[in-house]
């Protein structure tokens, strides 16, 4: 086995060990979030159409995957740098980004039942056949990687609790203004225009697209933006956990 | 050597300078002493040699390897137990401890035993399974134990004693030796000068991020030589006597008066602090020789 990936693996039992006393009450309150993202949202709307159900439902696990790596992970990175248990991990012979995934993987893995409770209850409340193809299972890989690595990055780079704010500021703007329950064209332009170059519409593009088929629009691209967004969180992310002081 | 520090100098952004043409050297078996006070520049010695801190100029190599360049290489070949409480929420004693040594290279059986050898050593074992809020000194010894399931070629130990009690100081200063006698260097900072003197072969004292004396606690004790001192404990209420012209300085602090004198004044000395025990002046009284920590008083007020 790789130094890494051994590496890898000790860094992810011991946040599973450190964590394994909260991890039901993170369980349940990833089931509520989404239980409320499909039921809570959709009594917004007196009369939905089979186009807003299609949002609503497929936007749930896209949500619940966001805020959690967008929210969770830079509150606790940042809780880390606070007590010092990141600077103590970084002393440790293990390679610069093993602990970064450790941290990350612990975060998706604690979000998936949350995520398919979402599917299933989604179909169920608007009635209709989820038709899951070949890239689903990548396709949220990618997303819930491109959420948790920007929210691993934004905590590396500001200080912890200007990262706190930022997590609150970001989930505003996740859960109100960004078209992953509803169109894109129900934005004004210029939200709209700003979500043209933010990964938040594309990433809600895939799953849709990976669980119903249908797309709004082009997959390739959304593929690309997310995939570069990924990158640049991971690459920020990196270039952090080898700065020397 | 294993660890050759040359000339190294640390200068922070904001200019402070934390080390200033620092040159040390440790080698295998040896417990090495870091003494000063606060802010004389020890944790960013640390740092650097730990390869998270960049000096300004200066080399520093762990077996030869050049760990500014490559401080992979000193974090394999450090373990290292912070001055700060290591944050172990979540985990046991002996959870921490042994994932400690496996991150460290240590396979599982080795890893168990060393860990379950040094939770009993430091008779950790009542709290060694138990998912509680550990006590300063008991999670400063879990921090140690961190560091030593599985050593470094060189084990820095940042404060390890701080709120440990005395019985269990006394163990973890004998498993500092036998990490030493195993074959690792032991980087070693403290401020405790009393009980590093039992400890360490040889130390640096640090002032304002200078190397202000290093040697053997023997070497730097010679210019000392010939030098007794005289401790007084004054009974409660009572003032500092006039000191006789035997006694050359003198400090005090609280109730305790030091002061230093030479060898050939001891029967004076002793008449003297009899006196004033009958008098009831004096709790009580000792002479000996000089302490490192004499040594560190003089070199500190001599930096001023």
């Amino acid at each position: 086995m790789s130094v890494a990936l051994r590496s890898y693996g000790l860094l992810f039992r011991w946040q599973l060990l450190r964590m394994r006393r909260q991890i039901p009450l993170l369980v349940v309150i990833q089931l509520a979030l989404a239980l409320g993202v499909v039921y809570g949202l959709a009594f917004l709307l007196p009369n939905i159409d089979s186009r807003s159900a299609l949002f609503l439902a497929t936007g749930a696990p896209t949500l619940t995957l966001l805020l959690l790596g967008l929210t969770a992970v830079p509150q606790e990175v940042s809780q880390a740098k606070l007590s010092g248990r990141q600077a103590y991990l970084e002393t440790f012979p293990v390679p610069r980004l093993a602990g970064p995934a450790a941290e990350v993987s612990f975060w998706l893995v604690v979000q998936l039942p949350g995520t398919f409770l979402a599917l299933l209850v989604a179909a169920a409340r608007f009635d209709f056949a989820l038709r899951p193809n070949a890239a689903v299972v990548p396709a949220f890989v990618l997303v819930a990687l491109c959420g948790a690595t920007l929210g691993y990055a934004i905590a590396m780079v500001a200080r912890p609790e200007t990262a706190q704010q930022i997590a609150s500021f970001i989930s505003i703007g996740i859960l109100l203004f960004s078209p992953i329950n509803f169109p894109i064209d129900r934005l004004p332009g210029f939200l709209a225009a700003i979500h043209r170059v933010l990964p938040i519409t594309y990433m809600a593009d895939l799953t849709r697209w990976s669980l119903t088929g249908h797309a709004e629009e082009n997959v390739a691209l959304a593929f690309a933006v997310v995939l570069a967004w990924c990158a640049a969180g991971i690459a920020i992310s990196w270039r952090v956990a080898v700065r020397r002081g | 050597m294993l660890l050759q520090i040359d000339h190294l100098t640390k200068i922070y952004r904001n200019g402070t300078r934390a080390n200033d043409d620092v040159s040390l050297a440790v080698d295998a078996g040896e417990v090495f002493g870091l003494l000063g006070p606060n802010g004389a520049g020890k944790t960013t010695l640390v740092g650097q040699v730990l390869g998270s801190l960049v000096p300004s100029s200066g080399t520093l190599t762990i077996e030869g390897v050049d760990v500014v360049a490559r401080p992979s290489y000193a974090r394999a070949a450090c373990s290292y137990q912070p001055q700060t409480s290591v944050p172990i929420d979540g985990l046991t004693p002996r959870e921490a401890i042994e994932i400690a040594g496996r991150i460290r290279g240590g396979d599982r059986e080795t890893v168990r035993r060393r860990g379950a050898g040094l939770i009993e050593a430091l008779d950790l074992g009542e709290w060694a399974s138990k998912l509680v809020p550990l006590s300063g000194g008991v999670a400063r010894l879990v921090a140690f134990c961190m560091a030593a399931v599985v050593p470094g070629r060189i084990v820095v130990l940042d404060e390890p004693t701080n709120d440990v009690d005395p019985l269990r100081r006394k163990l973890l200063w004998e498993l500092v030796r036998a990490l030493a006698d195993g074959g690792s260097a032991v980087l070693l900072v403290t401020h405790n000068v009393l009980e590093a003197e039992r400890c360490v072969d040889r130390l640096a004292i640090l002032g304002s991020g200078r190397v202000l004396a290093s040697g053997t606690a023997a070497s730097l004790k010679t210019p000392l030589g010939g030098m007794l001192r005289l401790q007084l404990v004054l009974e409660p209420g009572a003032s500092m006597p006039e000191h006789p012209t035997f006694l050359r300085q003198h400090s005090v602090a609280g109730r305790r008066v030091v002061g230093e004198m030479v060898a050939g004044d001891a029967s004076s000395a002793i008449a003297w602090a009899t006196g004033l025990r009958e008098r009831r002046v004096v709790e009580e009284f000792s002479i000996g020789p000089a302490t490192l920590e004499d040594v560190y008083v003089k070199e500190m007020a001599e930096a001023r």
